[in-house]
């Protein structure tokens, strides 16, 4: 039951994570590095979604994007850290539960 | 959901952007009436849209200029860029590779000589795009735009149509047969497609230098290439023939810009470096007949410091950055 939910709450995350995955794929490639930040800023949001959630992910993500201009001095911008690390990702991205259950 | 609410609905969102656009055209289209043309004409619209896009673009080029200036000045960390890479040469794993690209950003943050542009340029063609989109939609079904472009006007570039067979707000898939639409779009899917292809390659085969085309982006992009014709024969089939116009001819300058660019200003250590060094020394050749010839630098990155004794000799703007560069290596 537990897991269930755990993993319906995760849902919108991961969705958001497939959507990136396939822009970083597919669109990104398109033009080539153009980011003046490390990591770049669809990475970043992916970075952000996964361990922030949908809405505080897509709201660091949409900053990150307004401070990315070409008078930028750019560099190296991460995602702050969140208070604690609740779930694990996957190779692929994926959220899911924290296996050792430290909660 | 009703797909012309939708857009009226974004449409609306964009207003001041809709408003300038609307502006522009407009005052294109006056001019061009002034000059003769038909007002009611499909090719004054177009000649309209063609406007917009050289405004726009003539608009962006201090952006594009900036991003040039800091490619140069790249000339001046090239021997900190090279200790980077040397610190991981052969590293191929991802965290060798994360590590590299975070130094190499702290460098450019240190040094002010990001060579990025941002993906603003881009993304900033989006609404525009979209605006343009949505402004045709709007005057195919007589609403009037939201500034210049009365409900007389708006009614005219709707209704306007190329030659007189080939209205502008028509589409592959609205075109109901119309063989003409048919083949004016599929005219500008190939000539877009072909814009587009040169441009990538332009830049993949003769821009980059070979650390670039080593790495996994390099491989990426040049899947990218040849799947590329299909993106846009799938977009294409489903916009406008006004929104077309304004995608080829921004295609088009892209083209054009970076042709210039690669060839006069070209990232060191590519290909086309060596070929602009090799044809100034073709030109210092026949300025002064029988002066020694600077020997070409020889493949790699290594260019940098092959071409040295170029500097200390009367050479101009290059050799400016050069000696600067020397001057700050310790």
């Amino acid at each position: 039951m537990k897991r269930i939910g755990t993993f319906l709450l995760l849902l919108p995350r991961n969705i958001c994570v497939v959507i990136l995955r396939i822009y970083r794929a597919v669109i990104s490639p398109l033009y080539g590095d153009v980011c003046r930040y490390y990591p770049s800023c669809s990475h970043y949001t992916l970075h952000a979604i996964q361990q922030h959630g949908v809405i505080r992910g897509v709201f660091l993500g949409t900053l990150r994007i307004a401070r990315c201009h070409p008078w930028a001095a750019g560099g190296v911008d991460d995602v702050p850290q969140p208070a604690r690390a609740r779930y694990t990702t996957t190779r692929f991205g994926f959220v899911i539960a924290n296996g050792h259950g430290k909660g | 959901m009703d797909i012309n609410a939708l857009i009226a609905g974004i449409g609306n969102l964009l207003w001041p952007l809709k408003w300038l656009i609307e502006a522009i055209l407009v005052t294109f289209h006056t001019g061009l009436t002034f000059l003769g043309m038909d007002p009611a004409a499909g090719l004054t619209w177009v000649l309209s849209i063609v406007g917009l896009v050289l405004v726009v673009r003539a608009a962006l080029i201090p952006i594009f200029v900036r991003q040039i200036k800091s490619q140069r000045r790249m000339l001046e960390v090239a021997p900190q860029i090279k200790k980077i890479q040397d610190k991981y040469k052969g590293k191929k794993d991802q965290y060798s590779r994360e590590a590299m690209s975070r130094e190499t950003m702290e460098l450019y943050k240190r040094t002010g000589t990001n060579p990025l542009s941002s993906c603003l340029p881009l993304l900033i063609q989006m609404p525009i795009f979209f605006s343009l989109f949505s402004t045709l939609n709007g005057a195919q079904t007589g609403h009037a735009g939201v500034g210049l472009l009365n409900k007389a006007l708006s009614t005219e570039f709707g209704q306007s149509s190329l030659f007189n067979i080939a209205p502008l707000h028509e589409s592959i898939t609205t075109a109901n047969g119309n063989g003409v639409v048919i083949a004016i779009a599929i005219t500008m899917v190939v000539l877009m497609t072909a814009s587009q292809f040169i441009t990538q390659l332009q830049i993949m085969s003769k821009n980059q230098s070979p650390e670039m085309k080593a790495s996994p982006t390099y491989r990426q992009q040049r899947i990218m290439l040849y799947i590329l014709p299909f993106v846009f024969l799938f977009s294409g089939i489903n916009f406008p023939l006004g929104v077309m116009f304004y995608w080829l001819t921004t295609n088009i300058w892209t083209m054009v810009q970076q042709f210039i660019v690669i060839r006069n200003m070209p990232t060191p250590g590519s290909e086309a470096a060596l070929a602009r060094e090799a044809r100034l020394d073709r030109k210092r050749q026949r300025r002064n007949l029988g002066a020694p010839a600077t020997e070409t630098a020889g493949g790699s990155f290594a260019i940098v410091e092959d071409v040295k004794p170029v500097s200390t000799q009367r050479q101009q703007p290059v050799g400016k950055t050069r000696a600067k560069k020397s001057g700050t290596k310790k």
